[in-house]
Formats: structure tokens, sequence, C-alpha cells
């Protein structure tokens, strides 16, 4: 529904409403059309010393940046889209997995049976599959692949495609969905206000473009039998960037950096 | 040329046709599957009973990742239809999610008939009358109703 609910006068005709929703539509669709023409949805690799031009005239980033350098090499940028963590720990994890045919393996039977899962859950079986089938049919394609190089190429142009890497997105919101129902006691805990774990997911995890919070990373870590490190660079005090591990303890295979309201994925 | 959009209209097409919802019909037109025509027949008990309303669903190549354009081509009288015919419904904008599809957008569109929302009002007349003068919305909403046999 609209958010402002205006008390309007009685004399005034209705024409006179101007349909302020598609207003506000076009608006934003402009802005997304500036950000996707600029920004591709998964960067090139470059060095973490690359983010001082995003600073120059900012000596805390610039300190943290020098830290950052003294831990992590690379770094590849995704685009601001509000997927971006989506996006960005699905391929982060997809890359790593190419290194290792054994981990791949298990995360394909994980992923195959994870459209049952999905449907137990009361996820409509005829929505499901469309992703389902687009995640399954990636998966396949870069494990009919060899050559390591050519895989991480061929990722890398899938998650450029955005037919493609959209559907990516949104399985894996599906599952991350999945996770926190299936735990929901547990994670009713990390909602703030009134809403069920449910009510929260149709909200803020199943829709695109909706930015992810540190419990849509726990539940997705937990979705995918994986851990996280997340390092957190942004104008607090100190020299240093803050690193979290998800879920604590773990031995962590991706590695994000996270600036207010943006990740992108670190290269050791 | 077949993209995730059109394959996925394709889809909700089939479902509709499979297990068609109580009440809603749609289809694409002849020659463009990205634009459909839907009809929403108003549900028993209410004001909207009998009446045939047409609307236009308009998607772009981003769907199911973003909601389509649904407009009604039959004159409305509701509190959260805009003058132009289009609809104030929170899941085809901030609520949008991908699982959803032609037969759950227009199923809402129909339980919104039902449930008027009138503190989100896109007609303020409608909303106004709808919360405080009962027997004159509903004479102005059966006024669309037999409108929307002659369209």
């Amino acid at each position: 529904m609209g958010d402002e609910g205006e008390n309007v006068p009685a004399n005034e005709s209705n024409d006179s409403v101007v349909n302020q929703d598609e207003l506000i539509l076009a608006q934003q669709r402009q802005i997304e059309k500036e950000i996707s023409e600029s920004i591709p949805l998964v960067g090139e690799l470059d060095s973490v010393t690359s983010l001082c031009k995003e600073y120059s005239t900012d000596d805390v980033y610039l300190e943290k940046i020098k830290d950052l350098a003294s831990k992590y090499s690379h770094v590849r940028r995704t685009r601001p889209d509000g997927n971006c963590f989506f996006r960005a720990f699905s391929y982060a994890i997809l890359e790593k997995l190419l290194c290792d045919k054994d981990s791949f393996n298990t995360f394909y039977k994980l992923a195959e049976n994870s459209k049952n899962i999905l449907v137990e859950l009361g996820f409509q079986q005829f929505t499901v599959e469309d992703f389902y089938e687009t995640y399954m049919e990636v998966l396949k394609r870069l494990s009919d692949i060899d050559n390591l190089d050519d895989a991480k190429k061929e990722l890398h142009i899938i998650f450029n495609e955005q037919g493609y890497s959209d559907y990516m997105v949104v399985y894996l919101r599906l599952l991350t969905s999945a996770q926190l129902q299936k735990e929901k006691d547990f994670y009713s805990c990390f909602i703030e206000g009134h809403r069920t774990v449910v009510d929260f997911c149709h909200q803020e995890v199943e829709p695109m473009y909706k930015e992810s919070d540190h419990i849509h990373i726990m539940a997705a870590c937990s979705a995918l039998n994986t851990g996280v490190r997340v390092l957190y660079m942004d104008r607090g005090v100190g020299s240093s960037v803050t690193q979290h591990d998800l879920p604590e303890g773990c031995s962590p295979s991706v590695h994000l950096l996270y600036r207010p309201g943006h990740y992108d994925i670190l290269y050791p | 040329m077949s993209t995730p959009a059109r394959r996925r209209l394709m889809r909700d097409f089939k479902r509709l046709q499979e297990d068609p919802p109580t009440g809603v019909s749609g289809a694409p037109t002849d020659n463009n599957i990205m634009i459909w025509n839907a009809v929403i027949f108003g549900p028993h008990d209410t004001p909207f009973e009998d009446g045939t309303f047409k609307l236009t669903i308009e998607f772009t190549e981003e769907y199911p990742n973003k909601p389509p354009t649904v407009r009604f081509v039959s004159h409305m009288f509701h509190p959260n239809v805009y003058a132009d015919g289009g609809i104030c419904l929170d899941i085809l904008q901030n609520r949008w999610s991908p699982t959803y599809d032609v037969s759950a957008i227009l199923t809402s569109i129909q339980s919104l008939l039902s449930d008027p929302n009138p503190n989100s009002p896109a007609n303020s007349m409608a909303a106004q009358l709808y919360k405080e003068n009962r027997r004159e919305y509903e004479k102005r909403v059966k006024a669309c109703v037999e409108q929307s046999f002659i369209d």
C-alpha cells in the first residue's frame, strides 16, 4: 500500500490524486538504470589498494584500507542493487568450490535436495521449480568444465548475465528464507518489531533488491552449510577493520568486505 | 527468442489453464506474450458481485524479479484504484516476491475488491465513502458493475 495515508478533503475530485506509486517507481527505475549502466553485476579482480581511489580525501578510510591490504590482496566489486550480499556470497562460494571437486559434489547434492525442503515448507512448487531448475542448470554447466580457469570464466559470464545472475540470487533468497522458517524459534529473537519470522521472510528476504542484514547472512550460511568472514570498514574509531566470522568460530570459506550498505568479495 | 521472463510467462499461462483459480482468468495477447488481458469477476457478497472487470498486465524482461504493471481497463470505483486504472497493492510494489505468478496476482486483486484498504487511498472519494457512507459507496460500485457489462 502507499506509505502516506493523507487526509484528503471531501470535495477533492478523484482525478487530482496523482498515481504516486508510479511516480516513485519511475524514479527508482531511473536510479537503477544509472547504476546498472555504470557498474557490472560482478566485476573483475582489483587490488585492495584500488579502493583508495574512492576515498582520496578521507583519512579514516585510507588508514583502514592500509590495514585491509595487509590481510587481503584483491577485491571483486558487485553492483550495489540491494542484492549484493546474495550475489557476492553465491559467486564467492561457487568460485571456491570449483577448486575442490569433492566439496563441489557435496554442495551439488545439497542443492539437489533443496527443492523438496522448500516445497515441504509450503513454497509454491510451481514457482520454486523455475528457479531451482536454473540453479541446477548453472551448477551442472560449471561441473561439466574440467579446466579450472575455463570454469571460473564461465562462472563470471553466468553471473554477469542478468537472467541467470538474478535467478541465482532469487534461489539463494528462497533457501535463506527456508532456513529462517525452519529455525524460526531461534531467529525470531533477532527480528525487530512485532513481525513474525514468516512475515519477515516475505518482506525482507524473498523480495529482490532488499538489503541483507546479519540475520540474512547467518541463515544463508546455515542453509549452504558454510561460514563467511565479514570485514567491516566504516568511519568508526580506530585504524583497523573489524572482522566477524559467521557463524562464530567457523573456518570461513568466503570473505566479504562490508562498507555501510554494501558487500564486495575479498581474496586473501 | 526465449528469455527467462518469456519462459516463465509460458509456465504461468500453463498453470493458469491447468489449475484455474475461481473467479479470475487471463491470457497473453495474440502476438505478444509480454502483454496479457485478464478478467476478474466481482467476488460474491460484495458490491462488486456480478461485475466482469477487465485488466491489462504488462511484463518487462525483468519479470519475475520485478512485478508487472497491472491496470484496470474497466472503470472502477474502489479506494485503492487510481483514476487511470492503476492499482495500489503492496505485492505489486514494494512487497513483490519472485515467487508470485499471474495466478497469485489476480487472486490478490480479487481479494482487494472484497477488502479495500481505505487508509492508503488511490481514490480519496471512494475511500471516504467506504468509511463514512457505505450505502453511497455501494451505489457507486454498483454503477461500475453495470458499466462493466457494456465495456
